[in-house]
């Protein structure tokens, strides 16, 4: 039995053989930094306050050590300062280099309670905009005080982000992995393979020494990726805006029944025409770079207002829908028919940008397409293209101030869409509700 | 045994043990009967256990488990057996216990299959049950210094007095389970190779 098994950490004693400190997210959050937040003395001095302007990554591995023992990640908490009195940012230069942000929050849970928010930042030596990026990697967590059971309107939770701004906030420091060392490394180099184990191997070999987009085609063909599987997923794709999609679940209210359709004829969707979850997951991948991107971004504008609160569920997976589904498609057996309709649509979307009087033309072609399909036996252009009124037809009473406020002036084609989505209400397919984003939002 | 609670850590210390922590601290000490502080690392003889019935039993920790066991050439369970990868990793002292650089111990790996071993290949099913299985190396329980070119399978019997071929230490995992929180989500991935598309901005 272990007499004294008490540790005085940094420096003097000893954290005893193979204990290592390896919090969970939720330890970080609910134990270490709830104590600091309330000024509650933590028994064992194991995380520092780390001043993270004074400290570079390879400084805080020598300052955070704990024990020993060696280590592969560090912890200390933090004070965020505001780079700008008045501003929102925050300063994370150090004097060789700064911490920039990457990717989404994610949200923590504790017992499928949201208790807080990771952020993950990139080392980069030297000053924007010409930094070089490093390996090392931080998360950053913040505690989630204003966000409980509670339902919470869209803009307090914005003003709740901007509170915790300030304060403390834990983090852990890690350098991400080479797998090019880790192959080269002499472990492995004196490791000896007989023949008929080879195909074992690979399955200890790491992701190899690809870039990283060539690690995500790896990773799709698997089933890991734990992380992006569970049910955060869902705010992982929506953007900073969209936090309060997760309440929008809790709330009865404001939920519409559409907004609870979508989602699972979404997911139905996908899981029949890929059985595979790694492509779902690679369809969840933010439309950053995608070309409907910007005109999604404009689909959050006009709704985030007390006006048209009604639609807040039904706009936050549209832009989504087409995003996902212009991939399908692609992939589609029907894809020739299919790309003609993504082109003419394509083609709809830019006249409108370029001038009206185009649009009308454009229209019209379109208009006479899509009743010569309705009208003649090409089933699959019309669960094509039809099929995306019919998704707006479901909460189409709703929708109509937004439609207004958008492109009064197009009230045509307004009428256009909605004789569409009357004569293919029938159509339950959940496909191409891209065009009606496009031509909703291209105006703004 | 079978658990920690008797460490009185605070909460986040888990028990993450290098090889070489395996090797040098817990089998070296078994093996040479000294205490061994914590003692958290049971007995379990000669694998009877299958690998998905070592909660409880061996120390478990993050999905991990650990036990010794005696050493064997038969590894087979109630329901399956442990087959050798064949694959045999040097472990190195890097620095405890003044083992600097110096092949300690060995590490081998299996995997686990259910059915029946005389079967072989066309009954049994490969699993993603996975162990490291600690050998301590005879140099290491010497303490002449051999700068062996590792893993020489014909060994002489030292004139220490450890039996080495009595006891060796186990990890078992299930693999994709062996995650240490160390490394980025894939979609972390893609986000830090956009960043690389785009112009660095400022930060923030």
């Amino acid at each position: 039995m272990p007499e004294n098994m008490s540790i005085s950490v940094n420096g003097q004693s000893q954290v005893p053989p193979g204990f290592r400190f390896h919090p969970t997210e939720e330890e970080l959050l609910q134990y270490y930094l709830k104590k600091k937040v309330s000024n509650q003395s933590i028994d064992l001095d194991v995380i520092r306050d780390v001043d993270l302007n004074k400290l570079e990554p390879w400084d805080i591995q020598e300052k955070c050590k704990i024990g020993t023992t060696p280590q592969n990640d560090w912890y200390f908490f933090s004070h965020k300062d505001k780079k700008y009195p008045t501003g929102t940012r925050t300063n994370r230069a150090t004097a060789a280099g700064f911490w920039k942000a990457t990717g989404r929050d994610k949200v923590i849970y504790s017992n499928s309670k949201r208790i807080g928010m990771r952020k993950t930042l990139v080392f980069y030596k030297g000053r924007a905009p010409h930094g070089l990026k490093s390996d090392w990697i931080m998360h950053e967590y913040r505690l989630d005080d204003n966000i409980n059971d509670t339902n919470i309107h869209p803009s307090s939770t914005v003003m709740g982000e901007i509170a915790q701004e300030e304060g403390w906030v834990v983090c852990r420091i890690f350098k991400k992995k080479n797998h090019h060392k880790t192959l080269d490394s002499p472990v492995m180099s004196s490791a000896t393979v007989t023949t008929e184990t080879t195909d074992e191997m690979t399955m200890f070999d790491s992701i190899g020494n690809e870039g990283a987009l060539e690690q995500i085609f790896q990773y799709m063909g698997k089933t890991a990726c734990k992380e992006e599987e569970t049910n955060d997923e869902a705010a992982a794709t929506e953007n900073d805006t969209n936090d309060d999609t997760n309440d929008n679940n809790n709330n009865n209210n404001r939920t519409s029944s559409t907004t609870r359709f979508l989602p699972t004829s979404l997911n139905m969707n996908m899981n029949n025409n890929f059985n595979g979850c790694g492509h779902e997951r690679f369809l969840k991948l933010p439309s950053l770079e995608s070309p409907n991107s910007t005109s999604s971004q404009n689909c959050y504008n006009p709704i985030n207002n007390d006006d048209h609160q009604g639609m807040i569920g039904d706009d936050h997976y549209l832009p989504n829908f087409g995003f996902n589904h212009h991939d399908h498609q692609i992939m589609d057996s029907n894809q020739l028919m299919i790309m003609t309709n993504w082109t003419s649509l394509d083609r709809l979307v830019a006249s409108q940008l370029n001038g009206q009087n185009e649009v009308s033309r454009q229209l019209a072609c379109f208009n006479s397409n899509i009743n010569t399909t309705n009208n003649g036996n090409h089933d699959r252009d019309h669960l094509q293209v039809p099929a995306a009124p019919t998704l707006r037809s479901s909460s189409v009473s709703s929708s109509k101030p937004y439609y207004h406020s958008a492109a009064q002036e197009y009230s045509n084609e307004m009428e256009l869409w909605s004789t569409f989505a009357r004569s293919s209400s029938s159509s339950s397919s959940l496909l191409s509700s891209d065009p009606i984003c496009h031509v909703s939002n291209a105006p703004l | 045994m079978g658990d920690n609670n008797n460490v009185n850590l605070p909460p986040g210390f888990r028990f993450y043990p290098t090889d070489e922590e395996l090797v040098v601290h817990f089998l070296h000490r078994k093996v040479s009967l000294l205490p061994c502080h914590p003692d958290v690392i049971p007995d379990l003889d000669l694998y009877p256990y299958d690998p998905w019935e070592l909660d409880g039993k061996a120390l478990g920790e993050d999905n991990k488990w650990y036990f010794y066991s005696r050493k064997t050439q038969t590894r087979v369970t109630r329901n399956g057996y442990w087959k050798p990868l064949g694959i045999e990793e040097a472990v190195i002292g890097r620095g405890t216990a003044g083992s600097n650089n110096k092949k300690v111990g060995t590490k081998r790996y299996f995997v686990f299959y259910v059915g029946d071993e005389a079967t072989n290949n066309s009954g049994a099913i490969k699993t993603n049950w996975i162990m490291h299985e600690f050998h301590l190396s005879d140099s290491a329980s010497t303490s002449t210094s051999s700068t062996s070119s590792s893993s020489r399978s014909s060994k002489r019997r030292p004139p220490g007095k450890i039996d080495c071929s009595k006891w060796v230490l186990c990890r078992v995992y299930e693999r994709d389970d062996d995650d240490d929180g160390t490394e980025l989500s894939c979609l972390d991935e893609v986000f830090l190779s956009l960043d690389d598309l785009d112009e660095i901005s400022l930060p923030n």
